[in-house]
């Protein structure tokens, strides 16, 4: 184990090398650049065993992700944005045909009007594609996590391809401290691919059918049932990790929330501020406290009841907006509180849209407005924080 | 020729890569280009589909036409599949993975090669990955109903450019795939057709064998959105080559040689004729066509001779 | 299967496939012998079928309490229309047998559609309707009571990951040759065993017997008259598909 500084992106490079990928088919986007930059550098220093194929767009780097995976491949991929929606139509192929690739994806806005900056709209976007899906909050997760996403996304209970989400720029591009393991250790906690199918001459299998109305419903229940089982391939990993590594991670995670009256939900890299934050507001007596979903899909319903069924007040901030509907992730936490007896208040906020920060006051002020707005009884969908 | 006493069509495999009990149409051309393309390939390979007639008709669940390895995933990627399956094998032998051989081949319909998915392929060209890319060209979006695409041919009429009191189909002129393909500087083009069956397998099996990026271009008789009886297919296949509208040649390391270079062309009449979808073009029009043709059978001409 | 519903109303709401039809027609004969026709039709409804046999015939495997309706309109079709393609030509006979509109009303709308072509169209639907012959209802001949026996289609855990097919080239267990209007027939006077046909046939299911004769797998065989036309001797020759 060494203790290096890097930048969330070469720290997710360094876990793809260590779990010894084989094959990388990406396509350039900022802020994810740097992940394949380095891993590019890599392999051209023989660091790195792998064939690396610089694809002409991002359809075409999730397009050969599933080529390779289905070889039998391990295979890695990176985007952003504009990125991820490109290769949307792919995403939900992925996942049907049930290829383990795993995907970095620095979590950045959408256009129209160009942004390269980091908020979840690209996220939200791809809730329904059917990939098990987590999300980091600092360097040492990216690595982690991205770690973890082989393991999870090539178990033969899983069978499901997996992102690890982290934010644009501010994760993306910030050097923090970072404990990397040695290779042998990555070895116990990795074992080698055995992929189930593979498109072989020995033992020819047809992928990828045309499925008519009557069966059509039958493939979807299969791969439903597929990722919500995912959630237990999910808890021994990280159960295996947390022996292995001594860092522990779990679906929900909670800050101070044990008697907390007010929670603030929080996703991605705003969390740790938000849990500065919460420090403070609690060194003034206030009784608050922070969640943080880690794993986003499949969803965390029970972990998600437990941590926050004790609180009177939720507030739930979403860093993507939902034109005309609700904040998606607050939709998302209703929805799973909403035939509980005894459940909190929910207030939604949505902010820290194209790369805009929310400072440490900003999260103070966020909590405040929220239990004031509860105590009025101003339940609205949500209200856009910190806009002019 | 292994004897005269023995008739050439017999030396042809009767292996199939590609069972029967699919769904095309009654005298589908393209379905018998598939037939002949699997019997020139083997069974070392490793297919990568895009949708489109081929791909709907011989994986509807729970069956399958194909006894090779195949995957289909979208429309527009199936050469960057093919592209990441021919990595992938590099890789894991390379790390001592023990794999059969296996021959990359990707097919598309002219939809899938000459509009959506034209990128796909462009890049994995430049890239320079070993797979042969097989065109299936019906010269229309058959599958979903005759609408026209950059390889339908001028004058023709389909459902999005139809002939009418005003419109007489298709307004451009064919794209020009191979060309497109040589321009890429690949080892090797050529173009096919199922009316010369023996060749469409000679060539089909010289660019398998050739390490690097190949392409096939096999024009496809379709009788249904052709609007020829069901069994024109093979004639009408020999009247598009013997009029010279698509002539049969190769492309090696960018030297031109003409397959079959007849000593005078069939008026492209004769080819236009038979065909429901050319049924309202004008004498005016068909002479346009005629000096068109005739124009780039000179020009195809002249490549070969100065190679 | 394709449905209809004609209603006096001024809008439909049902847009579900019809289970318990009214009325049934049967276009292809073939359809006979895989499918279940006579599944869920109504007592005092109708059957027209598409056929060269005889209605006797016909009654004493479909007969039933519903009036019974037969003509050939293959045979009809390929002499007016030249083509095997029964809809306009049935259409005759499904009003002889059911009153459902007059036939004159046919006239106009054909002519909208068919332009050129509506004379021989109106012509063979005509025709039908003078040929169709007409039965009433029966007594039930068949088991028509016994419901219609659902294929037993997998449930969500029977499927492979990612809905793989494991059993290569299994399509072979697909009857295409029920498609087909017309077979073809070798003369082994003519054929010298070249192997064109085989060559040139899309379904690749033409293989040599044991006299090395080529013959069709009939199985498969579309009926697409290739092989007939690219016989270098004219040994082959494609015959109507007596069907049903």
């Amino acid at each position: 184990m060494k203790r290096v500084g890097l930048e969330s992106s070469i720290a997710i490079a360094e876990a793809v090398k260590m779990a010894n990928v084989d094959v990388i088919s990406a396509y350039p986007i900022t802020p994810q650049t740097h992940i394949v930059e380095r891993l590019a550098q890599m392999v051209a220093d023989g660091e790195v065993d792998a064939n690396y194929i610089p694809v002409e767009s991002e359809h075409s780097a999730m397009s050969g992700c599933l080529g390779a995976s289905a070889v039998g491949a391990r295979t890695f991929t990176a985007t952003a944005g504009q990125g991820l929606e490109l290769m949307h139509e792919v995403l939900y192929v992925a996942s049907a045909m049930r290829l383990p690739i795993v995907m970095s994806v620095c979590n950045r806005a959408l256009s129209a009007p160009l942004n390269i900056w980091g908020d979840h709209s690209d996220v939200m976007a791809v809730r329904d594609t059917g990939w098990i899906q987590l999300f980091a909050e600092n360097a040492q997760q990216a690595f982690d996590l991205t770690l973890c996403a082989f393991r999870i996304a090539e178990d033969p209970a899983a069978l499901l391809p997996t992102m690890v989400h982290i934010d644009g720029f501010h994760l993306s591009h910030v050097i923090e401290a970072v404990l990397l393991p040695e290779a042998d250790e990555v070895k116990k906690f990795l074992p080698p691919f055995h992929p189930l199918y593979t498109l072989n001459p020995d033992k020819p299998v047809t992928m990828g059918d045309l499925a008519a109305p009557d069966v059509y419903a039958e493939t979807k229940k299969m791969q439903d049932e597929a990722l919500r089982n995912s959630r237990e391939v999910v808890l021994k990993a990280w159960q295996e990790f947390g022996k292995l590594f001594g860092r522990n991670y779990s679906p929900v995670e909670t800050f101070r929330a044990e008697d907390a009256d007010v929670l603030l939900l929080t996703m991605g890299s705003f969390s740790e501020i938000a849990m500065e934050a919460i420090d403070l507001l609690r060194g003034k007596g206030e009784k608050v406290g922070g969640v943080r979903l880690r794993l986003w899909r499949p969803f965390p319903f029970g972990e998600l009841r437990q941590a926050v069924g004790g609180a009177k007040l939720l507030i739930v901030l979403d860093r993507a907006i939902s034109f005309g509907g609700p904040g998606p992730v607050c939709a998302e936490i209703k929805a799973a509180l909403s035939h509980l007896e005894k459940k909190p208040q929910v207030i939604g906020f949505v902010g820290g849209l194209g790369g805009r920060d929310i400072p440490v006051k900003g999260f103070q002020d966020m909590i405040h407005r929220g239990m004031d707005k509860a105590a009025k009884g101003q339940f609205d969908d949500f209200e856009m924080f910190g806009v002019r | 020729m292994e004897t005269l006493g023995v008739y050439a069509p017999r030396l042809v495999t009767r292996r199939r890569g590609f069972a029967p009990g699919h769904r095309a149409c009654a005298g589908c051309g393209e379905s018998l280009a598939v037939s002949l393309v699997m019997k020139a390939l083997g069974r070392n390979v490793i297919i990568s589909m895009s949708t489109g007639c081929m791909e709907v008709i011989s994986t509807q669940f729970p069956h399958t036409a194909w006894e090779v390895p195949w995957i289909h995933t979208l429309f527009e990627n199936s050469a960057i599949v093919a592209s990441g399956i021919e990595a992938a094998l590099k890789a894991l032998r390379r790390k001592g993975a023990s794999l059969p051989q296996a021959k990359v081949v990707a097919m598309g319909g002219d939809g899938a090669t000459f509009d959506i998915g034209l990128g796909a392929i462009s890049g994995a060209f430049e890239r320079g990955h070993d797979f042969l890319y097989v065109c299936l060209d019906n010269e229309a979006y058959m599958n979903t109903g005759i609408q026209r695409s950059s390889a339908t041919p001028f004058g023709a009429s389909t459902t999005t450019q139809p002939a009418g009191k005003v419109g007489m189909g298709q307004l451009t002129w064919k794209k020009n795939m191979p060309a497109i393909a040589v321009a890429h500087g690949i080892p090797y083009v050529a173009t096919a057709s199922p009316s010369y069956p023996l060749d469409l397998i000679t060539k089909v099996k010289k660019a398998a064998e050739i390490e690097g990026p190949t392409y096939v271009h096999i024009l496809s008789v379709c009788p249904t959105g052709w609007r020829i009886p069901t069994n024109m297919t093979i004639r009408v296949g020999r009247l598009a080559v013997e009029s010279g509208v698509f002539p049969l040649y190769e492309v090696e390391k960018g030297k031109y040689t003409l397959s079959y270079d007849p000593p005078k062309l069939r008026p492209v009449e004769d080819y236009l004729k038979p065909q429901g979808r050319f049924r309202h073009l004008t004498a005016e029009l068909i002479d346009k066509i005629q000096q068109r043709v005739t124009a780039e059978y000179d020009a195809l001409r002249e490549k070969a001779a100065h190679e | 299967m394709a449905f209809n519903r004609i209603s006096g109303q001024a809008h439909i709401r049902m847009r579900s496939a019809v289970t318990q039809p009214d009325i049934v027609v049967v276009l292809d004969p073939g359809l006979l012998v895989i499918s279940d026709v006579t599944s869920g039709l109504k007592d005092g409804g109708a059957l027209v079928i598409n056929t060269p046999r005889e209605l006797e015939e016909i009654k004493s495997k479909f007969g039933g309490p519903w009036r019974l309706a037969v003509v050939n309109a293959t045979a009809i079709a390929l002499e007016l229309l030249k083509v095997p393609i029964v809809n306009t030509t049935m259409l005759g006979a499904l009003i002889k047998a059911s009153d459902i509109i007059k036939l004159d009303s046919l006239t106009e709308l054909m002519e909208e559609r068919f332009g050129k072509m509506a004379q021989r169209n109106i012509e063979a639907c005509q025709r039908a309707y003078e040929e169709t012959s007409v039965a009433g209802p029966s007594p039930v001949s068949r088991k028509a009571e016994k419901a219609h026996v659902a294929e037993s289609l997998p449930s969500w855990r029977d499927f492979a990951p990612g809905f793989v097919i494991t059993e290569p080239g299994n399509s072979r267990s697909y009857c295409t040759g029920d498609w087909r209007a017309e077979r073809p027939v070798s003369n082994h006077d003519l054929c010298i065993k070249c192997g064109i046909c085989s060559l040139f046939c899309p379904e690749d299911c033409i293989r040599q017997n044991e006299e090395g004769y080529f013959e069709a797998d009939l199985y498969y065989c579309k009926g697409c008259g290739i092989c007939a036309r690219e016989c270098p001797t004219g040994a082959i020759t494609m015959v109507e598909e007596a069907k049903g």
